[in-house]
This record gives structure tokens, sequence and C-alpha cells, in this order.
């Protein structure tokens, strides 16, 4: 006889709740969530708006190469950031090699970067044949600020990379000051800020140019891809020009060091009709924030990192702390929560500087880095998540805190 | 048709709209929205989806290789090669050949040195390799033109008893045979190229094709695979990912692929045969291969028999809406950023200089039918008969 029970995954979920430390997934007990919850946003647009948007190109039979829906979308983009150009690419990495590429100055062989940051980071610097030079970052806001980027400036110093943290903006006034003082463009990474306003604008105009990512996981999904915003007219057409082999015309190549890095319409048709839908998107995210936000109020051994709400802001990423009453190591909550079906992430770890690196850069001591790169974890978040998921997900995290002790003296029992 | 006055000298276009030089295969409305709906419905949008993986699994079927590594497109791929060959110092490439051959290597740090090429094939000189090796070659980049093949046995001959790397740039040769074997499994890595003008499209995007499990692991950590295969140590990691939007439409572009390289070789015929006998124009047929996939129509033009030159061709084609192109233009030894190198020993390269400058390529795809190519060989016959004419006009308007 079959059952019919409403609600199944609620009920499910409390039967998967945890009584003793037995029922944690990592000790051998029932997985919380059946699918899982992961830190990707991967939101989806409305479907016939993306077929409108593809009927654009079908009808045109034009599938690449600077097409209808690749300019509609950088001209949406560059009104969007409140910035004069926008230049597409075929993905977030690409875009940051050839900015990079363009802007550093010629000759100098250092690029200055955080080293909590992207995992790749330093991968780019290679490929852009530049040296990386790790900078320490604000232990308040997690980002690089005036100081310590002025502590990595030298003579042989061609770019000045700043990137926004997962959370808020890094010190943007400090940082692009710094720049016009000793004559060195300064490139945000602004992939996890697309959606922030600064006290003096929108992200998107400052310094010579900022980066953005259309990853699915990011808060604009064009399935893949990455674009760059600009108020520099030659700057714009060099990235235009390079990301299409250096042709300028059908087989005028008329700079070099380009390659293909262009966006295809369908990827343009995704990402135009997810910008359509953005607001409502941020309405979502703040919804699932606010859920975050008042489970963790007056929460002891954990921390969230709230958004500044002065000025507009995603409310995208959740990122907490583990303060120094929490239990267990960070890399063993992540592994706890992961195997719940909860693909919380570490945050930037390891930080670059301590990985083995096979091409040139500056060997770094960053301690304060060093100390943040154990203390911050990425949970769920994007459209996957509900907030009924966020309640379970604070509640196993407040068991974890709860049972600390035990699953403290359980983990080094497993680890003999 | 036959007495038409020529677009340049204000006669209607032969064609409505602007005639590119093809591939441009493409799903029908309806299995486009029906596969979209599909991704949409499982909302899983990239990072080595299902169908990334099916299209892995499906080439490496077709093509009888062990290893098919889908990239987001072929320069990328090219770049990738060569940081998983641990190539450097320099690398034998042809100039006739397009400039991310070229490019792909520049990324990757090493210096180009250009080989010429056969002037009845197209294809990369063998016997112009020798003045080119020295202590700093890592390798040889085979170009596979037009659908045809270099001579890859002797290559790989080549290469191996020097102790270089041998790998191909197959980036027009998807679906290509020598003797029963696919173009793909030879070299060290084969990288085609599914961008929309190929028979092989994913809009844009890109397959690397090895038998080599070293080289097909290295190739999936430097990609960023999420997850598949094992993780190895690659001197640096990119993205060169394809996504399932991109994955979906080469699936339909592969399932077409019979009907598609039937269309490619009717056309190819109906060229041939309407080409043979206007005077000056030299149709070159895929060589080295026993099956082509014809996606490329390219022709020299020799001035001196056919009375206009190629460029003079070109204007008039264009005028009457066909978008043909020189190709390739310039040699890339003549190009920015390589041009420098020009009083280097390897840049003699006279038939790749006789080739830019009298090749053309005409339309092939899914915009051309028989009548279409009627309509263009009328327009190249009638430029031949005219030569003089345009000729005198050409030189006026100079």
């Amino acid at each position: 006889m079959k059952l019919k029970i409403r609600n199944w995954n609620n009920l499910q979920m409390k039967l998967n709740r945890k009584i003793t430390i037995n029922d944690l997934a990592y000790l051998g007990g029932k997985r919380l969530f059946a699918k899982p919850k992961s830190t990707s946003n991967l939101v989806q647009p409305d479907f016939n708006k993306f077929l409108r948007y593809s009927k654009e190109f079908y009808n045109l039979r034009y599938y690449t190469n600077n097409g209808v829906l690749v300019k509609m979308l950088e001209s949406r983009l560059a009104e969007f950031h409140d910035a004069d150009f926008c230049v597409s690419f075929c993905s977030g990495f690409w875009a940051l090699v050839l900015t990079i590429t363009s802007l550093a100055l010629k000759g100098k062989s250092e690029i200055i970067m955080p080293s909590l940051t992207y995992r790749r980071m330093a991968d780019i610097a290679a490929w852009a044949r530049l040296i990386p030079r790790f900078s320490e970052v604000d232990p308040t806001t997690l980002a690089q600020n005036r100081q310590t980027v002025n502590e990595c400036i030298n003579n042989e110093t061609a770019l000045i990379l700043a990137v926004h943290p997962i959370v808020n903006c890094c010190d943007i006034e400090g940082i692009v000051s710094l720049g016009e003082e000793n004559s060195i463009p300064v490139l945000f990474d602004s992939v996890e800020s697309v959606y922030e306003t600064a006290s003096t604008g929108k992200i998107g105009k400052f310094g010579d140019a900022e980066c953005f990512s259309m990853h699915a996981s990011k808060l604009l999904n064009g399935f893949e891809g990455g674009y760059v915003t600009t108020n520099n007219a030659e700057l714009a057409h060099q990235l235009s020009l390079l990301r299409t082999f250096g042709f300028e015309g059908q087989d005028n190549c008329v700079v070099p060091g380009g390659l293909n890095a262009k966006l295809n319409e369908i990827h343009a048709a995704m990402a135009l009709a997810n910008l359509d839908e953005m607001d409502q998107q941020i309405v979502n995210n703040q919804q699932r924030y606010r859920q975050y936000q008042s489970a963790f109020s007056g929460m002891i051994g954990i921390r969230l990192i709230e958004f500044d709400e002065h000025f507009d802001t995603s409310y995208k990423n959740i990122v907490v702390e583990l303060l120094d009453d929490w239990p267990i190591g960070r890399d063993e909550t992540v592994a706890i929560l992961n195997s719940e079906n909860i693909l919380a992430r570490a945050y930037y770890s390891p930080p670059l500087h301590q990985k083995s690196m096979s091409y040139s850069h500056i060997p770094a001591s960053l301690k304060i880095t060093d100390y943040l790169a154990k203390r911050f974890m990425l949970l769920p978040c994007g459209e996957f998540v509900k907030c009924n998921d966020i309640d379970e997900i604070v509640q196993l995290i407040i068991f974890i805190y709860s049972n600390g002790d035990q699953i403290k003296n359980h983990l080094k029992e497993m680890k003999r | 048709m036959k007495n038409k006055e020529f677009a340049l000298f204000g006669g209607a276009p032969a064609f409505a709209k602007p005639l590119p030089v093809g591939q441009l295969y493409f799903p029908s409305w309806d299995r486009y929205e029906a596969a979209m709906r599909d991704i949409f419905k499982r909302r899983y949008y990239t990072n080595q989806g299902p169908l990334v993986q099916q299209l892995e699994e499906r080439l490496q079927d077709y093509l009888g290789v062990k290893h098919a590594v889908c990239v987001t497109n072929a320069t990328i791929g090219l770049m990738m090669a060569a940081e998983a060959l641990e190539l450097s110092g320099k690398v034998v490439v042809p100039s006739f050949t397009f400039i991310a051959s070229a490019l792909s290597l520049s990324w990757t740090g090493i210096e180009p040195v250009f080989c010429d090429v056969d002037p009845l094939t197209h294809q990369i000189a063998i016997d112009k390799l020798d003045p080119l090796i020295d202590e700093h070659v890592t390798g040889i980049m085979g170009v596979n033109l037009w659908g045809g093949a270099c001579d890859v046995a002797a290559l790989e001959k080549y290469a191996h008893t020097r102790d270089i790397e041998i790998y191909f740039d197959s980036a027009h040769a998807f679906g290509c045979e020598i003797n029963n074997s696919k173009i793909g499994n030879f070299g060290s890595v084969e990288v085609f190229s599914f961008h929309a003008t190929k028979i092989l499209s994913a809009t844009e995007g890109g397959c690397l094709c090895t038998n080599d499990e070293l080289i097909a692991a290295r190739l999936r950590n430097i990609r960023s695979s999420y997850g598949s295969g094992e993780t190895i140590p690659v001197a640096k990691t990119s993205n060169g990912r394809m996504s399932e939007a991109q994955a979906t439409i080469a699936l339909i572009s592969l399932d077409d692929f019979p009907q598609n390289q039937q269309k490619n070789e009717e056309l190819f015929r109906k060229y041939e045969k309407r080409l043979k006998d206007i005077r000056g124009i030299k149709l070159v047929k895929p060589a080295g291969v026993t099956f082509s996939n014809y996606q490329s129509v390219v022709c020299e033009v020799d001035e001196a028999i056919f009375g206009a030159s190629r460029d003079n061709l070109l204007a008039v084609l264009k005028a009457e809406n066909v978008n043909a192109r020189r190709y390739f233009y310039p040699g890339i030894h003549r190009s920015i950023g390589y041009r420098n190198g020009m009083n280097k020993i390897g840049c003699y390269l006279p038939v790749t200089d006789y080739l830019c400058s009298s090749c053309i390529q005409l339309p092939i795809g899914a915009m051309v039918d028989c009548n279409a190519v009627d309509v263009i060989c009328d327009i190249v016959d009638r430029t031949q008969l005219s030569a003089d004419i345009l000729k005198s006009y050409f030189k006026k308007s100079c």
C-alpha cells in the first residue's frame, strides 16, 4: 500500500535530524539532504524569455563573432554598471588574462594580487607572463586596502589587480588613488561584486577596468562567459580586437597577442534573459540572507559576515567565520557539512602563496592571510536553497557546536 | 543570368543577402527549443555536465580514439595542447594556416618557426623541414587543411626519428579519414574546431583527441574538469570548459554529420564540374584523405591565365553579395607580431606567398544549394570573360 504524505521532503528532513553524533552522515548516519545544496547560484531565467532572445540570432543565422545578442548584452551591461564600454568574453578567466596583458606597464614584470583569492589567479598571471606578488589583506574586509597594496609596490610593478572579496567590496578609493599617485594601472576583479554599489558609485566604473564572470555559479548566469567594463575607449577597442585573434574586419590582423575569447550568441541570450530578471533575483537572495541572518543572530562560536546595506548589494554569497571557541577545525566542519550534502566550501583555502607554483612568483610570508584562510567558509546559497533548507543547515551547525566536544573526540579517535 | 550586368557596375546583386562562406549548419528551431528545454529542466549549465560527457563519449566512439576532451574553442585547445605536451623553445608550423595556430604557440611562450607548404596539396612541405630544425625545436604542428590532410605518417616518422613532438591542428578536418583511420588518431594530440563555420558546430567549441593517457589527464587538468579524471600536476590551469549549451548543439551536429557531409560533397562536385572549364581557376581537392568532409571550397586564381587578379574577382563577387574570402591572407610570417622575423631563414616561403595572393574561398554549407553554386560559378566565368574590362575598371578606380 502506498502512503500519500504531504511535504514529504520536510518529513524526510525531520527524520534525518540529528539526535546523537552518530546520526551525522560523516559518522555513518543519514544525509540531511537528498539533493546537494551548493554555493553555486545556478539562477535560471524564464524559458520563453531565453527563447525570444535566441530567436533573434536564429533568424539571422548568426551564431557567434560579435553577433546581435553579444552587442545588445554589452550595451545593456555598460548601462547597468554605469560604465562607458563593456566587452564580453568566453569566460572571466580569459577576460582577466587579456585585460591584464593590455593594461600592464610595458617592461615591468610584477602584478600585485591578494593571496586570499580565486584559486586560479596566479595561473592567470602566468598566462599573462607576469610574476605574482601577493599582498596581505585587511582582516576586517578580507580584502586588500591601500596599505596592503602599497607594501607591494616597487619598480617592477606593472599592474595592481584589486580583488573584491566574496561579501562587500575592497578599498576602492584607497587603491585607485594609490595607483594614480604611482602611475600604475588598477584592474578590479569584480566577479563577486556585480550588483554592489560603493559610496562613489556603481561597481564597474572604477580603476582602469573591472572584470566580471558569467559562469553559471555567479550572479549573472550566461552558462559560461565574462566581461570587462571600462571608461577607456582605447582599452575597450583593444580588448575587442584581442578576443578575436587581433582582427579588425575580416582578415586584417592589427594587434599581436590575440586569441579566441569570443562569447557565443546562446550564452549571450542566457545572460540577457537573466539580466532582465536580476532585480527579482536580488529580492530572493535578500530573503535567503535574512533567513541566515536571523538564524545566526545571537549565536556563539560562529559569525555571519554581514552585507553592507548602505548601498545596493547582491545578498548572494553567505560567508561565516568560525570563531575561537568553535570546537573543531574549519576543514573538519566543511567535511561534516559536505557529507550531509551541504556543499559548504572553505573560503579561498589554501591561499595562493602557500601553493606550489612551477612558474615565477615572489614567495611571501603573509601571517594575516594564513590566519584568515583557516577561519571562513561559504554556506549554500542561490536558487536551489529554500528558506526551510537554511533553517535545517543552521540547526545542524548548532548541533555541531553543541556536541563539539564529543565530535572532537570522535574525530581524534578516527585519526588514530 | 549570363547576360546580367555586374553588380559592381550597378546591376542588381545576384543574391539578395550576403552569402557567407559557410558552414553554418544549425539545428531547426524545434530541435533547438527541445534541446534547450532539456537543459533548463536539468538545470545543469556547465562544469563537465552530462551533455559534455555524452559528447566526449560519442566523439571517442566515432573517431575511434581513447580520449576526446571538449573545449570552449580550438584556439584555447591548441594552447592547452602545447602546455600538455610541455613544448618549449621553438615549434615548426606552416605559415599557410589560420593565425590561431601561431598565436597558440606565442601564448605558451614558444617561438613559431614557419615552414612552407606543398604547392599542389597546400599541406606542410616535409621536404622543407630540414633547414628549420635546430636544437631549440621541440615539436612540429602539422595543419590539416581544406578537408584534406598532411602526410601524417611521414611527419610522424620525421618527428620520431628526431625525438621531437608531432601534433596536429585539425580545425578543418573533422570526420576525415585516411585509410579507415579517422583524423584525430595521429600525432600526440589533434585539435578540432567546432566553430560555426566548421562542419561540426557548437557555435564556438573544439575538442582535443589523444590516445595517450598522461596527455589526456594533463589536458583535463589544464582545462579544469570538475572531478572528471584524476588530479595530476600541470604547470598552469585555465578555463577551457565547454558549456552544456555548446555540447547540445555539437551533439545535434554530430547526428547530422552524415547528411551535412553528403550535402557538402554534392556541392563540391558541382563546383568541380562548373569550375574545371574556367581558365585560370584551379579548385583545390582534399588531398591525403580517403574520405573528406568537403567543408571548404578553395581555388587558386592564376592571374596570368584568368586575366583578372584574385582581388578583382573577390570585389566582383562581394558586389554580388557573395562573401568570398581571401583565405589565408596574409601568410602568418607577414602578419603583425610575426613579420619581424622575416629576415630569418624560415621566412623565405615562396609557395605560401603565392597561395596567399591567389587563393579564394567560396561558399559551401547550410546557406548554399546547387542553384547558388551555379550562380557563383557563372559570376566567376563572366569575370574571366570580362577580365579586360574589369581590369581597366579597377585600374581607373585605383
